[in-house]
């Protein structure tokens, strides 16, 4: 920590300083320091970029670009910051993705968005954004979304021909004579979600795979900053349906810094529970697609069935068993009824009967084994090299988990223990998803018997501690928060203007995003066959890829 | 006359194809059901039991869509005759004692080239559908069909070598406990042989819906895949009842013979093979052309030596 912080101040810099537990935060008074600030890090072991996010300050004429370097396995980071002119011909800087591989697609969504110019990028193609787009940077100020929408008709039209163009002219460089095809795996197919996968094969040997993403683009982080504080949560749990608590629950942690406001004991350990219990439906679902991949829904079925039983819980406390937005600035939502914990209990006790079986089947099962045991092999160096996270990260044995690098809500009085796999295949992967279920499961059980304890004693009260008043207008700021997300790492940069009543910018950087963009990587060379079985063991959700 | 048309439509024409395609759909949803933790149909009639019913009825009422720049006699006329082709082995088949419709001496050899016809029936279908993933799952059913079908012939023939006949009804005659123990390693080859040829898990490639969408399936809808799903379904039942016919002595039964221990035969392999699909995962094509020519095959050859020398030490003379 000491010696980044060393390092970064004998470059020109604006300010250093040190920031929450694990960060360095820093501004580079020139952008041509950029490379060889980079390159610094690279080789003190902060291999790792998180994301690259800019914040457009229209009324200073500066875009500002925030880097998130970290380290996975000393935890220390940086986020470094520097600012570009505004000016489409002027905002351009040199690319990281020739030193961090993890930059790649981060850097062509900046340039998608907000119009930034990354030089020497080896493929700065749109992303995400819809052909419609093209040419306009939708999350810059100064774009008119409501002009943009009047044209639904035409903009429908350039979608439909650029797709048709595509469809003509992308097998016409192939040797006509081969067997080589270009296959669309998605957005319309039974395993891929809304993703369509560009996948060049020669019969059932893939040669490489372009992954084409957006299909179900919401433009989440400007449709919160037209909302208030509160409502944003709306659009912050949409991040994914699977897990939708923690996303708020980072959201409410940086409106929280930003505010000074510190919430109630009993709010903590109700966001781990609630957390906790969002992650399990997550992880259920995210086992039985594995399986699913592999044509076997018995487990997707049998996990079904114990995973109602935790929405049950869901429901009965928010009134909704999926979107629940349970989880605000200030604390949770609502006040708990303890009888609430009768039905948890239900679940808990169904889990603990059915998880034997489940083990035994499936997760021990020699067809499976079989089939992913040396396919997907991630090692650790490319964890770091591509920033992964999550179950995919410590499914290569490396340790990386934000609820014990970086507690948050109630997690540093729990006592946590990394769960790593080595190996790194896709079993590993699907194996880790399974150990972590477990492990969460305990922490319910943990948090429900904290909290029945508590308020036992008379040291909480479920029906009034819930939430703390956060004011409805926020100062100038800006804050981090990090928080372990069923999927890997999501870090939330808030941005609040003076006085402002709504968010002035949320990157919000989701952990599929790094995982898609291993696909090609780990694809080329394998066959058809293996296509969703490695998409499934990435634990891809396409709601967080595409925002 | 008459028995001829009662025999082409009624017994075991086809009606009673019919009704065991429509019976075994039903059973297949309903038991698959239950080792999912489901329920299954259940709304309309007992058990939603006219579940399968509405279905077809749906298919066969929707439009039937022929893609463009296909040839549509091919397109159309391939699901008629795999419909057709499934059914025939039916005619082989001795149901009950005395009750077969072709007493062929060539019976054996009757089964399992209509039997093995199927798969390349499809994959014309897939051929002619002018859709990428039709084409991979035609190549596909292509590949594992000729893999398969050499152990799957192999295995078929070794009642045939150890009672020296091919005649059906004389195999079935003369079956018994003790035969059945010499053809259990015969058997088992022809159960898993027969798993790659009803593309049923873990062979399941041809059609594997995630990654190459529905495989020769593809652009079938309406009557036209009404036919296909009716032609599994019959190509099921062939394979079930040639199953039991070879091994397991089809209507004979303890105490008294009856067709009630043929269906017994037949559905315990259903059920078998709905718990293999239940717990088994797809495995990929390259591993599937390992397992049949470095494992099937060899032991399948192995496995007509074992069926020659228990013939000539125990059933020479009998």
């Amino acid at each position: 920590m000491e010696y980044v912080k060393k390092l970064i101040s004998s470059y020109n810099c604006e300010y250093v300083e040190d920031y929450k537990k694990c960060w360095t935060k820093a501004k580079l008074n020139s952008k041509n320091d950029l490379l060889s600030v980079a390159e610094a890090l690279k080789k003190e072991g902060l291999r790792s970029l998180s994301t690259v996010s800019p914040t457009d300050f229209i009324d200073e004429n500066i875009m500002e670009i925030n880097y998130f370097f970290e380290d996975l396995e000393t935890k220390r980071n940086l986020w470094l910051k520097v600012d570009l002119p505004r000016e489409k011909e002027e905002c351009e800087i040199e690319s990281l993705t020739p030193l961090f591989s993890s930059a790649e697609w981060h850097e062509r969504e900046a340039y998608s968005m907000f119009g930034v110019n990354f030089l020497n990028h080896p493929d700065l193609r749109d992303i995400i954004k819809s052909e419609d787009y093209s040419g306009v940077y939708p999350f810059r100020k100064d774009f008119d979304w409501l002009a943009h929408e009047k044209n639904v008709v035409q903009n429908m039209q350039t979608i439909v021909d650029s797709f048709k163009k595509e469809q003509e002219e992308n097998e016409v460089e192939l040797d006509s004579d081969s067997s080589e095809t270009i296959l669309n795996w998605g957005p319309t197919h039974p395993a891929s979600g809304p993703i369509r996968l560009r996948v060049h094969c020669d019969g059932e040997d893939i040669i490489s795979i372009d992954p084409d993403i957006g299909y179900v683009w919401r433009a989440l982080e400007h449709l919160v900053t037209q909302k208030d504080f509160i409502s944003a949560i709306v659009s912050v749990e949409r991040l994914c349906f699977m897990d939708n608590i923690n996303s708020m629950t980072g959201y409410a942690m940086a409106v929280e810094e930003i505010a000074g406001v510190e919430i109630t004991p009993f709010a903590s350990w109700m966001r781990v529970l609630l957390g906790e219990i969002a992650r399990c439906s997550s992880h259920f679902m995210g086992l039985g697609m594995f399986f699913n991949n592999m044509g076997l829904h018995t487990l997707a079925m049998w996990n079904m069935d114990t995973r109602e039983l935790f929405l049950d819980f869901l429901e009965s406390y928010s009134g909704a068993r999926i979107a629940t937005a349970s989880v605000e600035p200030g604390g949770v939502r609502y006040g708990l009824d303890m009888a609430m914990f009768d039905e948890l209990e239900k679940a808990l006790e169904k889990f603990d009967e059915s998880i034997g079986e489940v083990e035994a089947i499936f997760v021990k099962n020699p067809t499976m084994t079989l089939r992913a045991e040396n396919v997907g092999v991630l090692s650790a160096d490319e964890v770091h090299k591509f920033g992964l996270s999550g179950i995919v990260a410590r499914g290569s044995g490396v340790k990386t988990d934000i609820r014990i690098d970086e507690p948050y809500a109630a997690y540093d009085e729990l006592d946590l223990e990394y769960i790593i796999q080595e190996g790194g295949s896709a079993k590993d992967r699907f194996i880790m998803l399974f150990r972590d279920l477990k492990q969460s499961v305990d922490i319910i059980k943990k948090a429900k018997e904290h909290i029945s304890n508590a308020v036992e004693s008379g040291e909480m009260n479920p029906t009034k501690d819930h939430m703390v008043k956060v004011p409805k207008k926020l100062p100038k700021g800006e804050a981090i928060s990090r928080v372990e997300w069923a999927r890997g790492e999501v870090l939330m940069h808030l941005v609040t203007d003076e006085k402002a009543k709504s968010p002035y910018r949320l990157k919000m950087r989701a952990p599929s995003f790094n995982h898609t963009m291993m696909l090609n990587h780990l694809l080329a060379g394998a066959t058809l066959s293996d296509i969703p079985l490695i998409f499934g063991s990435l634990y891809i959700c396409q709601g967080d890829l595409d925002r | 006359m008459s028995e001829a048309l009662f025999q082409a439509f009624i017994f075991p024409g086809l009606l009673y194809v019919l009704v065991w395609t429509v019976g075994l759909f039903w059973f297949f949803r309903k038991f698959m059901a239950a080792l999912h933790k489901r329920v299954g149909p259940s709304f309309n009639g007992k058990g939603g039991s006219y579940q399968t019913l509405f279905d077809l009825s749906k298919l066969l009422t929707k439009e039937s869509i022929t893609p463009d720049g296909v040839n549509p006699y091919l397109f159309s006329t391939m699901p008629l005759l795999a419909v057709i082709f499934a059914m025939l082995p039916s005619a082989f088949i001795p149901w009950m004692d005395g009750v077969v419709v072709v007493d062929s001496d060539y019976g054996v050899l009757a089964l399992v080239i209509l039997i093995g016809i199927e798969p390349f029936l499809l994959f014309l279908t897939g051929f002619g559908s002018n859709n990428k993933y039709s084409f991979l799952g035609g190549i596909r059913i292509l590949t594992q069909s000729i893999s398969m079908e050499t152990s799957f012939i192999l295995a078929a023939l070794s009642p045939a070598l150890l009672f020296s006949t091919m005649n059906l009804t004389a195999i079935v005659e003369q079956s018994s406990w003790f035969s059945f123990l010499v053809l259990l390693p015969g058997f088992i080859i022809y159960f898993i042989a027969l798993l790659g040829l009803l593309e049923q898990p873990p062979f399941n490639i041809p059609d594997a819906e995630q990654e190459i969408v529905y495989g020769f399936y593809t652009e079938y809808s309406g009557t036209n895949y009404f036919l296909l799903q009716v032609a599994m379904f019959a190509e099921f039942m062939a394979v079930f009842a040639g199953a039991a016919t070879l091994f397991l002595g089809a209507y004979k039964g303890i105490f008294f013979d009856s067709y009630f221990f043929f269906f017994m035969k037949m559905m315990g392999i259903a059920v078998v093979m709905m718990t293999m699909r239940a717990a088994t995962p797809r495995i990929t094509l390259a591993q599937m052309l390992n397992f049949s020519w470095q494992y099937m095959v060899p032991i399948a050859l192995v496995n007509i030596a074992w069926v020659l020398f228990a013939k000539s030490l125990w059933f020479i003379g009998a």
